[in-house]
């Protein structure tokens, strides 16, 4: 390709939205990102991008971006300096720490920051501040994954790559809808589809997906595993299993054979609402194929048993031995671009790199010596510990990045309490949102087109991130800011660049071992990396990375979700992402996509559109136990009878008032899946639905 | 397979195209209705070669390789064919394409200037209203690349060729524009687009502000 004279600069880089990992190229004029396209060389691209990643970047130079540190007083926050605020910061962190102790100060990474800056925020709590509260945003999506993942099979990614949705003959779609939340899969998931794939899509919604598939089970929310368990009663049943393998390369299997006897399909479709028919015939397109992924979202972890499914779902993986080769994938996909990164990067209360215990003496020791510092062997609080302990008194100061908890957390009247109970709160963040309504410090920081490191998407591939434009006013990026933080307390962070953060990783890491930024180059590495800069992009080929090199099965019966509906909430409400918006909305809603999808709506079946006489826009009330919002109506035959579904990306609908304190069992990730709800006309003088918020800039229309 | 280029051995996959075999060679055979990631379309005629034994040019681009086939990039009917193609393409645009577009790199690859004929040219027409995708008909020379990228990479349908001989053009949905169509706004009919008759709002404005064309 030739030098494109419309452009001072390009920088390749890697997209900041969702998990997918897409390669881009940002091109500038001047210090300001004109176009973004995509690589051609991408490896999960492959020269395609979708409108968040390759349109959306007009937020980066918004007017509203915040330029300049802010510090409260009075009520009211007022523009400081960088040395005010991090002065600020060191003497109020100081303080709470000898009057109440370390573990009085908790924080949040941001899944958005790169590895760098995530294993940097770590760094400052364990060693600059001296507590292992620690937590990240993954705690609200794919920890049951994670969590499931070590248990089953020992390492927490993917077990394969994207390239095996295209190796597949079958592809079991479970709880996603990726052609609005992931669209560059999605679109490889419908190209494969189109191409002779045989998709099962398994959604209480019939996803745009379904209409290229070979079968579509709707189950109840909250009923996966039963339905999961379903699939491997019939596989067991019709000996569509790998008994070499079960054999040879796992434990358990008996357990699991023993349970799944009492989940036939016509029991199965008592509790699911999957025909019983359907539940025989997607476990045989399943256990038939010689080569089937599985790929699912939120819908299977966002569940008070969420573990327990995608433990079941690796069941099904090994009990035909659908694993650790080409075309067999277990796929989480994962939702921010560097969710898997941060937690990778020990952004854990729990863990330091690569899921390494803080109670492992060994590792802890190391951790010790490389940092020159005495850790405790106890986990610190996950992020709704964190809320509650606020609330308690015990949490006293919390800094909070690239996250807004007060608008994307459940219940968030109670984290709106928890938050307005600490004495000092720092939030660091592109704009002003719900969270720093709460701050006593707000820091500026610098947006992923204006920072350089890594993320790692959700393949576990670990990509090169570089700036294509400076950040706003006196904005800083997190590593940056976490450098000054961390010197106010007292611990310097011994690094000049990115590169550098990364070369301690990869010291103190053996997954990460081979990692360099040489080696990253263009197409990125999938973890682990060996020494030598092997990487793996499929993994379990031989071995799985538990005690014995053997993969556990874990049997476990269907438990009821933590909310089902009644006389009072008869419809199951269900949250998700929409293809024009990325979560809370921060950075799409100050794009053009505003304009491309403006306001949000409730679908809503026929059936209970009629029951409870609603029209077709008409604006509704939705009360849940915990409060209730106003929202328009969509009637739509897409969505089973007795669920509604809505998404999360404006902050005026606040649909997280109504998802209560329901969450996993093992991990604590939140259950945004199964809200009972009721819902009613609004009846207003002349009331129509609230448009959306904020308005973009418009353009001038072009001549020739 | 062995096939050969301009006299030198490649060695090819089987199912692999006469222009896969010339990239092999490290030969920059033009294209413009390629796009490697859609199905061989054939419709340009721009990609021609001579393959010894044919009895005229083929397009590179839609003829698989068999074993021993004997292809030259260099055969002056094919390139003389290929050039007039061009030219007539330009013939029809009412301004030259900007210098960053394949057709503008073509041209000059093919050695193309101020085309030769004058006649009709179509008029400046523009859609702009979405948010991102700009469509200006008067660029659109009709080789289908956008219509093809949105069904065999998308996969939404958005984009259909309608019209007929000069009057062809690409339309959205039912020629309601992007807004109102199956679009999705995912940007790959912008990004294959040779001409700009599909291309970005922020581009379209830079592209206004230095006065394209002039």
């Amino acid at each position: 390709m030739t030098a494109d004279q419309r452009f001072d600069a390009t920088a390749t880089t890697t997209c900041g939205y969702c998990g997918v990992g897409c390669k881009l190229e940002a091109h500038s004029r001047g210090a300001r990102i004109v176009s973004i396209s995509p690589a051609t060389d991408g490896p999960a691209n492959k020269g395609h991008a979708c409108l968040k990643g390759r349109f959306a970047h007009q937020f980066s130079h918004s007017r509203e971006r915040l330029t300049t540190p802010l510090i409260r007083e009075g009520g009211t926050l007022r523009s400081a300096t960088w040395e005010e605020a991090i002065g600020r910061i060191g003497a109020e962190f100081g303080r709470i720490r000898s009057d109440y102790g370390a573990d009085a100060i908790a924080g949040l990474a941001s899944a958005r920051a790169t590895n760098e800056e995530c294993y940097a925020m770590q760094r400052v709590f364990r060693a600059g501040i001296g507590t292992h509260n620690i937590d990240c945003c993954s705690r609200v999506c794919h920890t049951p994954t994670s969590f499931g993942f070590r248990k089953a099979l020992g390492l927490s990614g993917a077990t394969g790559s994207f390239n095996d949705i295209e190796a597949a003959e079958v592809l079991l779609i479970i709880g996603a809808n990726p052609t609005d939340a992931h669209p560059v899969v999605g679109a490889r998931m419908k190209q494969a589809a189109l191409n002779g794939t045989k998709l099962i899509t398994v959604d209480p919604r019939e996803i745009e997906l379904a209409d290229y598939g070979v079968l579509h089970c709707g189950p109840r929310p909250g009923t996966n595993v039963a339905f999961v368990n379903g699939l491997a009663h019939v596989m067991i049943r019709d000996r569509l299993t790998d008994l070499a393998f079960i054999a040879e390369r796992t434990e358990g299997f008996d357990a699991v054979a023993d349970l799944v006897a009492n989940y036939a399909p016509h029991e199965v479709e008592r509790i699911t609402g999957v025909p019983a028919a359907d539940i025989e015939r997607a476990a045989h397109l399943y256990g038939e194929a010689e080569r089937a992924s599985i790929a699912w979202g939120l819908g299977v972890t966002e569940h008070r048993h969420g573990s327990d499914t995608v433990r079941m779902i690796c069941n099904l993986a090994l009990m035909t031995g659908k694993i650790g080769r080409v075309g067999c994938a277990l796929l989480p996909l994962r939702g921010q671009n560097n969710v898997q990164g941060s937690s990778d990067m020990g952004a854990l209360p729990d863990t330091f790199t690569a899921y390494r215990s803080v109670g492992d003496e060994a590792t802890a020791q190391m951790f010790e010596e490389r940092w020159g510092v005495t850790m405790s062997r106890e986990r610190g609080l996950k992020m709704p510990e964190m809320l509650d302990a606020a609330i308690d008194g015990k949490v006293k100061a919390m800094w909070i990045c690239g996250y807004d908890i007060a608008h994307s957390d459940p219940n968030i009247a109670h984290v709106a309490n928890a938050l307005d109970s600490l004495d000092f709160l720092v939030v660091q963040e592109l704009f002003e949102n719900e969270t720093t309504k709460f701050a006593d410090v707000v820091l500026p920081a610098a947006a992923f087109l204006e920072k350089s490191g890594t993320f790692t998407n959700a393949e576990r591939r670990i990509q090169l991130v570089t700036a294509a434009a400076d950040p706003p006013g006196a904005a800083k990026t997190d590593l940056e800011i976490y450098q000054m933080v961390s010197s106010a307390m007292g611990h310097e962070l011994p690094w000049e660049t990115a590169e550098d953060v990364m070369k301690e990783v990869a010291e103190m890491t053996p997954e990460f071992a081979g990692v360099t930024y040489e080696r990253l180059g263009r197409s990125g590495l999938q973890w682990p990396v060996a020494p030598d800069g092997r990487d793996s992009p499929i993994l379990y080929t031989d071995h799985f990375e538990l005690p014995g090199g053997k993969a556990q099965f874990a049997a476990l019966p269907y438990k009821p979700p933590g909310d089902e509906a009644d006389a009072d909430f008869p419809l199951i409400l269900v949250t998700g992402r929409r293809l024009e918006h990325y979560n809370v909305g921060t950075m799409t809603r100050r794009t053009g996509n505003l304009e491309l999808l403006p306001s949000d709506w409730l679908e809503l079946h026929p059936d209970d559109a009629e029951a409870n006489g609603i029209a077709d826009g008409a604006l509704v009330e939705v009360r849940g136990r915990q409060g209730s919002i106003e929202i328009t109506a969509r009637i739509t035959d897409r969505i089973e009878p007795g669920h509604v579904f809505t998404g999360f990306h404006f902050p005026e609908v606040r649909v997280n008032l109504l998802v209560g304190p329901s969450a996993d069992l093992d991990t604590g990730c939140p259950e945004y899946k199964v809200i009972a709800v009721a819902v009613s006309s609004v009846v207003r003088g002349g009331a129509k639905a609230r448009p959306g918020r904020a308005t973009v800039a418009a353009r001038p229309t072009g001549s020739g | 397979m062995e096939v050969f280029v301009d006299g030198e051995s490649v060695e090819v996959e089987p199912g692999a195209t006469a222009l896969i075999a010339t990239r092999l060679a490290g030969r920059t055979v033009a294209t413009l209705c390629f796009d490697d990631r859609t199905a061989a379309f054939g419709a340009c005629r721009v990609c021609l070669v001579a393959i010894e034994g044919a009895k005229a040019p083929v397009a590179s681009c839609a003829t698989p390789c068999r074993e021993g086939m004997k292809i030259s990039t260099r055969d002056e009917r094919a390139n003389r064919i290929a050039a007039n193609v061009v030219e007539l393409v330009l013939s029809e645009l009412p301004s030259p394409p900007a210098p960053h577009t394949e057709l503008a790199q073509v041209a000059e690859q093919l050695g193309i200037g101020q085309p030769r004929w004058t006649g009709a040219t179509h008029p400046v027409d523009h859609d702009v209203s979405h948010p991102y995708l700009v469509l200006q008909r008067e660029l659109c020379i009709s080789c289908g690349r956008c219509v093809r990228v949105c069904d065999e990479v998308q996969g939404a349908f958005a984009l259909t060729a309608t019209g007929r001989g000069f009057n062809s053009t690409i339309a959205a949905g039912l020629n309601s524009g992007f807004a109102a169509s199956t679009c999705v706004s995912c940007g790959a009919c912008a990004d294959t687009c040779p001409t700009d008759a599909i291309t970005e709002s922020f581009l379209f404005d830079i592209a206004d502000q230095a006065g394209q064309g002039e």
